[in-house]
């Protein structure tokens, strides 16, 4: 029921109807309704924005003026360690004044790992691999840098002396191998006496990597050198490792332990060379370099461990060592004739290059080598880390790259 | 040393509703998933609410790595930066791989700059079965000219999807620039003189969250505090620049070792996070000056590039996250970036194939069985040789535990009991009409073995798997013809 109060009377819905029909709107005043149930949708509103007086900071910057917190001066010591144990030296050659050919190379010797820590005393040294016969197989890139010389080792060793940097020669016997042919450990004795001759840098005496020729082999070297301080490679657990301890004591040299990538491995054959009456400071580890792409990440993390518990204070581990970076172009991404891969030229050195450098940062201190282009690399490289901080006056503008003509 | 936490750390800062909406069984199993890397914050949406706000931060603090991981980038490519734990790969893994940007100069024309930007996104460099690319592409001011900055950046951004750094040492011209870029980039870069003007010029157009900021200076305590302000003023993703200097890397060195244990072993927030080199200096630096690599090429282009090359390589082993080079040549890039695949590889996860049957070419009854393992490195390097060369064969996969032929047979796994388990569970018997299993030279010690616990003969194969080629198109007629002569079969 609707009540009109205009005019004092109760309406009907047709008569309401009317009035809005006419008017076009009607208001209606206290209203009750009874309901069972009632359902109230409210539409959702939009968010009811505050007007607000903009914040000092949005005024500024409005008005070109942004404001930059400061910030108080933070102090920064550089983060030196302290390490418990040194890494062993090793010495090659001897001077004349001892009897030796006069040119000495030390390896090992640091005290910590970088040289913001302390001084690194002995740069990385390269030692040349040559071979006492023409070995085939090597790639032309490589071989072109001493293909006059391969026929005689004397001539060979020279020249890698003289012309290509070397600190010290690697002689391979690979002759010696049964299936190759077989020299005898007195012939290979033999060629050492003349290499001895021919340079005056330090020896490491490789046999053929037969296991039973080779510790023969490398007694009868190590006897026509003796004094010389070379490092016979190499006393691994394959072969008779005691003779070539004993030929290390007996004739004062000193020898390469090789095992394959495990550090716990190196760590176990150092002390069984010990144990067979080897002195700890003449060892100079090999954990095997594999060829970048080939397993080099297990060779990093082999020679990092062995670094770090050498300085932690594990005396069975903290000898020098070395890497056979000449592994480095047994890679096909090395030696491979590809065009889709540019010329390999280019490639072979590289190859050999990223090899030595990634066991360079990992600690290697010496570095059995082939490539000319790659020794000379590695050595200068090697150099800069045993500066000391700030001693190479820097004169390269970091930002001339920004503009450097395309 | 880095701090160690536990799933329990994480679980006492969240919710415990065990209302599974983050999609696992409990709040507990989350914060083991969150710890493992394999969750993230985002999906609980409780930790969104107030209540929890300071939880949140405090679970990203205690699970953020102590190298900020940071990202450029658009919606469909990212170069992330950063992220690692450890100071040696050893100790657990690194992550992220170091993402490798070439330049463009801006005085280019705009063909040449739209020809660059398509050769460095369509770089790949394939090798164990992985396509290595490159990363992002520097756009360098070397015009000095905003405009003409401007154009190339919007060239390079039309025709490519690839990330961009943009680079200047002026805050006007960068400006400029951020004002046409699309994407999220990474600017390189202030200086401690500059600071100041770069974060005005990035407040002023509201960036702080759209851009990585690169902080360039040799001065560690320097970078600390520039980052330090930056962080105060609401710029949060960094990139430390300490300086390379090819003429002498060991100062780069040392400063990125410094950089990188401040961050992880003693914990500065200041210093976390990734750090930026340049090789491009060695690439400029022996195109005038005399370099190891000077002397052995008459070109002087090639002798710079290999320069590059070098000091890449040295930087990506000593904490690296970005490099910016020059070069673009398949044989300057190989090495750094297959370096950088090695320095990556999770030492965790062995390196494995599934083993099996692999049909290699089209091979049928008569063609022959090579047997092999299933360590990922052989097995690509076996297929990859043996489809260079045309080889036919049925490829037995061996599960040797993902070790080589040499370590599997040293170690026992290349053995007879586990051929005659694998010629059982492929069914090769039914696939060839003879009984012959080829063995790499360096299984030839197995072959007594393998021949008594399968029956079936072992004929020892090359020592390369580049010459099995030739040694199948010389030999294999022969020896399938006297096998079935001796067996008497037609």
């Amino acid at each position: 029921m609707i009540y009109n109060d205009k005019l004092g009377e109760v309406m009907d819905l047709n008569a309401l109807i009317k009035i809005i029909e006419k008017i076009g709107k009607v208001e209606i005043e206290n209203i009750t309704i009874t309901a069972d149930e009632l359902i109230i949708n409210i539409p959702s509103a939009p968010p009811i924005v505050i007007p607000q007086t903009p914040s000092i900071k949005e005024k500024l910057a409005d008005e070109g003026i942004i404001e930059i917190k400061d910030v108080p001066e933070l102090d920064w010591e550089p983060p030196i360690e302290k390490y418990k144990n040194s890494i062993r030296e090793v010495q090659f050659g001897k001077p004349k004044s001892e009897g030796g050919r006069g040119v000495v190379v030390k390896i090992g010797g640091q005290r910590a790992l970088y040289r913001f820590e302390e001084p690194q005393p002995n740069p990385p040294v390269v030692t040349f691999d040559i071979f006492d016969i023409p070995m085939p197989g090597l790639p032309k890139p490589i071989r072109q840098f001493f293909q006059d010389v391969m026929e005689d080792p004397c001539e060979w060793a020279r020249k890698c002396v003289k012309e290509f940097g070397a600190d010290m020669i690697t002689i391979h016997h690979i002759s010696t191998d049964p299936k190759i042919k077989d020299k005898s450990p007195k012939e290979a004795a033999k060629l050492m006496e003349d290499l001895l001759q021919a340079v005056d840098v330090p020896f490491v005496i490789g046999g053929s990597g037969n296991p039973q020729k080779d510790p023969l082999v490398l007694e009868a070297c190590a006897e026509v050198t003796e004094g010389d301080r070379c490092l016979l490679a190499s006393a691994n657990l394959e072969l008779d490792y005691k003779k070539i301890v004993d030929a290390a004591m007996k004739y004062d040299h000193n020898v390469l332990a090789w095992s394959i990538m495990d550090p716990n491995m190196a760590r176990d054959l150092n002390r069984k060379l010990i144990e067979a009456g080897l002195d700890p400071n003449r060892i100079v580890m090999d954990p095997t370099t594999c060829a970048l792409g080939y397993g080099i990440e297990f060779s990093i993390n082999a020679m990092t461990r062995l670094r770090l518990n050498g300085l932690k204070g594990d005396k069975l581990v903290n000898m020098p060592m070395s890497s056979g970076t000449t592994n480095a172009n047994g890679a096909r991404e090395a030696w491979m004739n590809n065009p889709e891969w540019g010329p390999r030229e280019y490639r072979l050195p590289l190859w050999e290059i990223t090899t030595g450098i990634t066991m360079m940062m990992c600690g290697v201190d010496l570095f059995m080598m082939l490539n000319p282009i790659a020794v000379r690399t590695l050595k200068e490289i090697g150099k800069t880390l045993t500066t000391k901080p700030g001693e190479v006056k820097l004169n390269t503008n970091n930002y001339d790259w920004i503009v450097a003509k395309a | 040393m880095p701090k160690k936490i536990s799933a329990m750390d994480i679980y006492k800062l969240l919710p415990k509703a065990n209302c599974k909406k983050c999609g696992y069984p409990s709040c507990m199993a989350f914060a083991a998933k969150l710890l493992e890397k394999e969750a993230t914050l985002d999906q609980c949406p409780i930790l969104d609410t107030p209540k929890f706000k300071k939880n949140k931060e405090k679970i990203l603090e205690l699970i953020s790595p102590p190298v900020k991981e940071v990202w450029f980038g658009n919606d469909e490519r990212k170069a992330v930066m950063g992220g690692d734990e450890v100071m040696y790969r050893y100790q657990l893994s690194f992550f992220n791989p170091t993402p490798i940007g070439i330049d463009i100069s801006d005085e280019l024309s705009e063909e040449e700059i739209k020809n660059r930007a398509k050769e460095i996104e369509n770089f790949v460099f394939e090798r164990t079965g992985e396509k290595l690319k490159l990363d992002f592409i520097v756009i360098r001011n070397a015009s000095g000219n905003a405009e003409k900055f401007k154009k190339a950046i919007e060239i390079v951004e039309k025709e490519t999807k690839m990330p961009i750094c943009i680079a200047s040492l002026n805050p006007e011209v960068i400006k400029e620039a951020l004002k046409v870029v699309k994407s999220k980039p990474m600017v390189y870069a202030a200086t401690k003189e500059t600071l100041n003007d770069f974060i005005k010029v990035i407040k002023e157009l509201k960036k702080e969250k759209d851009v990585v900021l690169v902080l360039s200076s040799n001065n560690v305590k320097d970078l600390k505090n520039m980052a330090a302000k930056c962080l105060a003023n609401g710029i949060e993703d960094l990139v430390l620049e300490p300086h390379t200097y090819p003429e002498n890397i060991a100062e780069t060195l040392d400063l990125n070792v410094m950089i990188r244990r401040s961050a992880i072993e003693r914990e500065d927030k200041y210093l976390g996070f990734p750090i930026l080199n340049l090789p491009i200096n060695a690439y400029y630096y022996a195109l005038k000056n005399d370099c190891p690599i000077s002397g052995f090429f008459e070109d002087k282009e090639v002798v710079a590039k290999m320069f590059e090359a070098t000091i890449a390589a040295t930087l990506l082993n000593r904490y690296a996250d970005a490099l910016i080079m020059h070069g673009m040549d398949i044989w300057e890039l190989m090495p750094v970036l297959t370096l950088r695949q090695c320095i990556y590889t999770d030492p965790r996860k062995p390196q494995a194939v599934e083993p099996g049957l692999y049909p290699i070419g089209n091979p049928d009854e008569n063609s022959p069985v090579i047997l092999t393992t299933n360590f990922s490195l052989t097995f690509y390097t076996v297929t990859g040789d043996f489809e260079k060369d045309n080889v036919t064969c049925w490829l037995l996969v061996m599960d040797t535990g993902g070790k080589a032929v040499d370590v599997s047979v040293a170690g026992g796994q290349y053995c007879g009991e586990n051929a005659k388990k694998l010629i059982e569970e492929t069914g090769i018997a039914e696939k060839v009409n003879h009984r012959i299993i080829i063995l790499p030279a360096l299984a030839a010690s197995t072959r007594g073995d393998i021949e008594d616990k399968t029956g079936w003969t072992c004929v020892i194969g090359t020592r390369d798997s580049s010459q099995v080629g030739e040694f199948l198109r010389k030999n294999w007629d022969r020896i399938l013809k006297e096998w079935k002569e001796k067996n008497k079969i037609n």
